[in-house]
C-alpha cells in the first residue's frame, strides 16, 4: 500500500518535474516560464521528499522556489513581462549546440549513475532515523565539505559587495543628506 | 506517539475551521476596537453589539459579482488567491496547541502535523504564498495592482531576511526545528521571551511588515495605490486575498506564541495544561490586540523610511542578536 503511494507520487513528481522543464524553454512569454520553473523547483522538492530528504525538500522550496524565483519574477514584471515576437529563422547553431550538450549531460548521468551505483539501484537503500536532518547535515557541511562551504560563503560575500558597489554607484549623484521621495518633492502650486 | 490518520483529519478540519472563525471575529475585532479607539461604534446593525457582521460580510462578499478586467490573463489571475489562501492556511498546521490528549482509547497529539523541521516549513510556505500576491498583481494588468505587487515583493522578501535571522536566536537556544520540541523546552525553563528579547522584538516588527499591517502596509496604501496588488480583485477572490492576510498575521501571532512565549503552557503552573487550546487562544488575542493597537496608533512609513529600517537597522540587529546568542550557547556548553 505503501509503497503504490510512494510510486503512484514518484510518477506525478517526476512527469511535472519534465513537464515544467520543457515549459520552462518553450513559453514565449518569460513570466509564464518563470512561473514553470517553479513548478520544477516545486516538483523537486516533491522528489527530494521521497528519498526521505525533508530538510533539503524544506530549503528547495524556501530558498530557490521562494526567496530567488520571486526575483526572476519581480525583474520579469517590472520589465513589463510580455511575449517575445516568436524566432522567425530556422534552428541556430545555438540550438544545435544546446541539445548536444542536453544530450551528453544525460549520457554522462546514465553512465557514472550506472558505474557508481551498479547492482545496488535495485535494493532499497538502509538509512537510519537521523537520515536527512538538519544536524546530520550540518555536520558534513562543516566536516566532509567544509572547503566547498566556505568557497560558496566567499562566492555569495563576493556577489553582495558587488551588488552593495552596483547600487551605490548608481546614487553617486545624489545630494548628501537630502532626501527624494514621497512627501518632499516639489509639488506645482495649485492656482 | 501516533495517532489513527483519520483522527488526524477529523482534527485538520476542525483547527481549519477554528481559524477561519478565528480570522472571521478578528475582522469585527479589528473593526470594533479601532472604532473605539477613534471615539466611534463601529459595526453595531448585524445582531447583538454587531456579532453578526462577519456572517453578513462573507454572505455579501459569495453573492457579489466576481467581475474581473477583461486584460487580466484567466488561469493565473485566477489561481493567485488561492494560492495565497491556501498556503495561509497550511502553514497552521505545524503549530502546536496543546499537550495531547487520550480520549477514549485513543491518543490525540496537540498538533495537526508533527514534523521535525516545522519552523522551515512554516517560512517555505510563507515564501510560496507571496506568488500568489505578485502573481495576482502582475495578471491583473492593472498598473496599480502591478505597482502593488511590486512593493508587496520588494517588503516581503527585505523583511522576510530579519525574520527568519530573528527566529535563528530561539532555534539555537532550544537546539531543534521542531515547533513541538520548541515549547516543550519551555515547559521548565524561562520562556525564551526573556533570553531573546532582542529576536522578540525583531520578531515581531519584522512580522507586521511580513503581513503588511500598519504602519508597514505600503503595499496597500489606499491613497497612493487605490488597493495595491487586489485592486482589480472583488467578491470572494477578493475575499481570499483579505482571508489570506489575516491567517497570515493569526499565523504569525501564532508561531510569536510558540517560539517566544511559551506555546500553549500557562505560565508558572503545570496542572492546568490540558487545556493548552484555552491558554493559546488567550495568548492570541492578546498579540492580535497588539497588532490592532498598532494599526490605531501608528502612522505609514515612507517607502525609504521603510527600506532603510528594515536593511540597515532591523538585520543588523538580528544578526547581531543570532551571533551573540550563538558564542553564548557554545560558551555556556
Amino acid at each position: 500500500m505503501a509503497n503504490v503511494l510512494v510510486w503512484a507520487v514518484w510518477v506525478v513528481a517526476a512527469f511535472s518535474c519534465l513537464a515544467s522543464g520543457i515549459a520552462v524553454v518553450s513559453f514565449a512569454n518569460p513570466f509564464f516560464s518563470a512561473l514553470a520553473l517553479i513548478g520544477n523547483l516545486a516538483s523537486l522538492a516533491v522528489l527530494y521528499l521521497l528519498l526521505s530528504a525533508e530538510f533539503v525538500a524544506a530549503g528547495q522550496v524556501l530558498v530557490y522556489a521562494g526567496a530567488v524565483m520571486v526575483m526572476f519574477l519581480f525583474v520579469t514584471a517590472y520589465l513589463g513581462g510580455r511575449a517575445d515576437a516568436p524566432w522567425a529563422g530556422g534552428p541556430t547553431w545555438q540550438q544545435f549546440g544546446a541539445v548536444l550538450a542536453a544530450g551528453a549531460i544525460l549520457v554522462e548521468v546514465i553512465v557514472v549513475i550506472g558505474l557508481k551505483a551498479g547492482g545496488r539501484l535495485s535494493h532499497e537503500a538502509k538509512i537510519d532515523a537521523g537520515f536527512g536532518s538538519p544536524h546530520r547535515i550540518g555536520r558534513v557541511f562543516l566536516t566532509d565539505h567544509l572547503l566547498a562551504f566556505e568557497i560558496t560563503s566567499v562566492v555569495l560575500l563576493v556577489a553582495a559587495v558587488g551588488a552593495v558597489i552596483l547600487g551605490a554607484h548608481s546614487r553617486g549623484d545624489r545630494v548628501p543628506g537630502h532626501v527624494s521621495g514621497p512627501g518632499r518633492g516639489t509639488w506645482p502650486e495649485e492656482t | 506517539m501516533s495517532e489513527p490518520w483519520w483522527v488526524s483529519v477529523i482534527k485538520a478540519l476542525v483547527i481549519i475551521n477554528l481559524v477561519l472563525l478565528t480570522f472571521a471575529y478578528t475582522t469585527l475585532l479589528e473593526r470594533k476596537l479601532l472604532a473605539r479607539m477613534q471615539l466611534r461604534f463601529g459595526p453595531n446593525r448585524a445582531g447583538p453589539y454587531g456579532l453578526l457582521q462577519p456572517i453578513a460580510d462573507l454572505v455579501k462578499l459569495v453573492r457579489k459579482e466576481s467581475f474581473f478586467p477583461t486584460a487580466a490573463i484567466d488561469a493565473p489571475y485566477i489561481l493567485a488567491p488561492v494560492v495565497s489562501a491556501f498556503t495561509a492556511l497550511a502553514a497552521f498546521a505545524v503549530i502546536p496547541f496543546g499537550n495531547g490528549w487520550n480520549i477514549w482509547r485513543y491518543h490525540v497529539n496537540g498538533v495537526v502535523a508533527n514534523v521535525p523541521i516545522s519552523l522551515i516549513l512554516i517560512f517555505a510556505l510563507g515564501s510560496i504564498g507571496i506568488y500568489g500576491f505578485i502573481v495576482g498583481g502582475w495578471a491583473s494588468e492593472s498598473k496599480y495592482s502591478l505597482l502593488g505587487s511590486m512593493r508587496t515583493c520588494a517588503q516581503l522578501v527585505s523583511y522576510e531576511v530579519s525574520l527568519a535571522l530573528s527566529v535563528l536566536g530561539v532555534v539555537i537556544t532550544a537546539g531543534s526545528l521542531s515547533l513541538v520540541q520548541i515549547v516543550h523546552n519551555q515547559a521548565h525553563s524561562l520562556w525564551y521571551v526573556v533570553p531573546q528579547a532582542v529576536g522578540f522584538l525583531v520578531f515581531l516588527i519584522s512580522g507586521v511588515a511580513e503581513t503588511s499591517r500598519a504602519p508597514f502596509d505600503l503595499p496597500e496604501a489606499e491613497q497612493e495605490l487605490v488597493a495595491g496588488y487586489h485592486t482589480e480583485y472583488s467578491g470572494m477572490r477578493w475575499g481570499l486575498f483579505q482571508m489570506a492576510e489575516y491567517v497570515n498575521m493569526i499565523t504569525l501571532s501564532g508561531l510569536a506564541i510558540t517560539l517566544f512565549l511559551g506555546g500553549w503552557h500557562f505560565p508558572f503552573a503545570h496542572g492546568v495544561d490540558f487545556l493548552g487550546p484555552l491558554w493559546f487562544f488567550v495568548k492570541l488575542l492578546a498579540l492580535l490586540f497588539a497588532f490592532i493597537w498598532l494599526r490605531a496608533t501608528l502612522p505609514r512609513l515612507r517607502y525609504d523610511q521603510l527600506m532603510s529600517f528594515g536593511w540597515k537597522i532591523l538585520l543588523p540587529v538580528a544578526t547581531v542578536n543570532a551571533l551573540v546568542t550563538a558564542l553564548v550557547v557554545v560558551w555556556a556548553n
